[in-house]
């Protein structure tokens, strides 16, 4: 089983901005390729903190977050999770620093 | 996906129809949760037209039905997430054996125990709120209240639903006892005390929600990992709907800091504004913060060890394979441990045995997410305020620091120290007195307590003052 997560943010915020439609799609580009979860695994998750830059995805272990992500940007970011292509440079580094490293933090456990 | 059966004088997705013995048991068991509700549920209220979310199934986007409701209308059901196919059990002694659908006998009284003081807490919290709506800010805020009250009574009947089904005589016996315990009942109380205080005013609530809901939602998150199938999908789909209340309470109080920053910003002294001090909100935060950690029980539990052992409670998100050792036999927790001579030394223990400690450092982790997040909204409004959690060990009256005290920033002090300095860290009576005066109830449309900002949004995409609560 594989330990690679994607996570979508499902706070106030980001399920206003359609994170619920946006994980569901993303979860069905994905399947096409990963029907077993193999590769990565789709998860919503209650809340990042970064609300003013939902919506947000991240993908761990990779510490990759992705903010302000839209329908359009989907098929890029599965086409990553894929291999096929690069980090989506253009959705990262919206977040501070800090906040990022506080969501490292709650996903890093020593155990 | 399961059927859901909306019509049932029950709505259910658990085949209720089919098993008569069952049904009857809870059709019987309803006319008292409904006279629980008018006795010790929300005052008064109750004729009054609420705009609220009802749960009709548990698919994305279908489980949330929004329409006008009488809260003794409100349709409370019965709903589990649906089932995993061939799902295993994922952490403890028994990790690769297919999931319970039956108790075991060796594992009865423990679950039995596990499902009743989590059901105690549901029907407690409604009974703690009941007064609420007398003071409510807004129409909005009205609704959020009303919402969480008629959820956390979905949800008792959720614990209600497995003790039925899957304890018997006994069950029957422990759903019935979950109407008959009241919060603050001197002869008869809830089972954890932090149940049995009123929360009387909106200060207490939006912490309340904040940070003791918080660690519901932790408890709930470490019981939907459960190798007992039919309780890791009643509370898997519990958490989707506690979401909301979590939200309330950061929102709330991220609302109450904002209207106080924006009244510095204006050059304005908020208490005379009749806004809420920040340095007294702090105070706040550190209670319910401090309160809310001495639920998650003690750090060395032998208890919590057997309890993850058998596969009873997983880690918080164990299921997604974030931990490296699915049986933590091969680690240990470098605990803290105050000492009779006045030092801290640091002590292994085996990881089993620190479960409560694990799940503690999660909930810690995402409450710091929440006062960071409040931060930012002050360095935007150019205050140099800042909020801060208490240490882990400050204030605690369960666990290995109870009997000690520590500061706010977790060092040790003695209790001349500490009697000098509580009522800088702690809420004192002023400013329980001062937050009383500040509740006065705003029933206008689209108007909000001079203490509280309006919501950046309002609830399923309504306008912020839309009639949430319509009085007949």
């Amino acid at each position: 089983m594989t330990n690679r997560l994607c996570y979508v943010c499902e706070g106030g915020d980001c399920t206003e901005k359609g994170s619920g439609d946006l994980f569901e799609k993303l979860r069905d580009l994905v399947h096409q390729f990963d029907p077993l979860q193999q590769r990565i695994k789709i998860r919503r998750y209650p809340c990042f903190g970064a609300c003013e830059q939902g919506v947000n995805v991240t993908l761990y272990p990779d510490r990759i977050f992705y903010s302000v992500v839209t329908e359009e940007d989907l098929p890029a970011i599965a086409a990553h999770i894929e291999g096929k292509g690069a980090p989506v440079e253009q959705l990262t580094g919206k977040v501070k620093p800090d906040v990022e490293q506080i969501i490292w933090d709650m996903l890093d456990s020593p155990y | 996906m399961s059927t859901v059966d909306l019509e049932a004088k029950i709505p259910n997705n658990v085949g209720l129809r089919d098993n008569k013995r069952l049904l009857m048991a809870l059709e019987k068991w309803q006319p008292a949760f409904l006279r629980w509700w008018k006795d010790v549920g929300p005052s008064d209220f109750n004729r009054n037209d609420i705009y609220l979310r009802t749960a009709i199934g548990v698919g994305q986007g279908g489980w949330a039905h929004f329409d006008y409701v009488k809260m003794p209308d409100y349709r409370w059901g019965i709903f589990l997430a649906d089932p995993v196919a061939d799902r295993k059990i994922h952490f403890g002694d028994n990790i690769g054996a297919p999931v319970w659908n039956e108790v075991p006998g060796e594992m009865r009284n423990r679950l039995r125990r596990l499902i009743v003081t989590q059901g105690d807490t549901e029907p407690a919290s409604v009974e703690q709120q009941r007064m609420l709506g007398h003071t409510a800010p807004s129409l909005y805020d009205m609704r959020s209240l009303f919402q969480i009250n008629v959820e956390e009574g979905r949800h008792l009947w959720a614990m209600v639903y497995l003790l039925h089904t899957h304890f018997g005589g006994d069950g029957r016996d422990e759903a019935d006892a979950l109407l008959d315990r009241h919060s603050g009942d001197a002869d008869n109380p809830r089972i954890l005390q932090a149940f049995n205080y009123p929360i009387d005013n909106w200060v207490d609530f939006f912490c309340f929600t904040t940070f003791t809901d918080r660690d519901g939602k932790y408890q709930l998150a470490s019981l939907a990992e459960s190798s007992f199938d039919p309780l890791a999908r009643t509370t898997q789909f519990m958490l989707t709907e506690e979401a909301y209340h979590m939200q309330t309470g950061e929102n709330g109080l991220g609302r109450i800091i904002k209207r106080t920053a924006e009244l510095h910003a204006a050059g304005k002294d908020p208490q005379t504004e009749g806004a809420i001090p920040l340095e007294m909100l702090q105070r706040y935060v550190r209670h319910w913060a401090s309160a809310s950690m001495d639920l998650f029980g003690g750090e060395d539990s032998t208890n919590a060890a057997e309890a993850f052992a058998s596969g009873l409670k997983g880690r918080y998100r164990e299921g997604d394979g974030i931990y490296k050792d699915p049986k933590a036999l091969q680690q240990s927790y470098s605990l803290e441990v105050p000492t009779s001579d006045g030092r801290i030394e640091t002590k292994d223990i085996p990881l089993r045995r620190a479960m409560n400690a694990v799940l503690l450092d999660a909930y810690i982790a995402d409450c710091k997410r929440i006062v960071e997040r409040w931060n930012r909204e002050l360095e935007k409004l150019g205050v140099s305020f800042r909020f801060s959690l208490p240490d882990h060990k400050f204030n605690r009256h369960q666990g290995v620091y109870a009997g000690f005290r520590f500061s706010p920033e977790g060092k040790l002090i003695d209790a001349a120290t500490w009697e000098a300095h509580l009522t800088e860290w702690l809420p004192k009576q002023s400013d329980r007195d001062y937050v009383k005066s500040c509740m006065h109830p705003v029933y206008e449309r689209g108007k909000y307590a001079n203490y509280i900002a309006p919501p950046s949004q309002g609830a399923n995409n309504q306008p912020v003052d839309c009639e949430y609560v319509k009085f007949n």
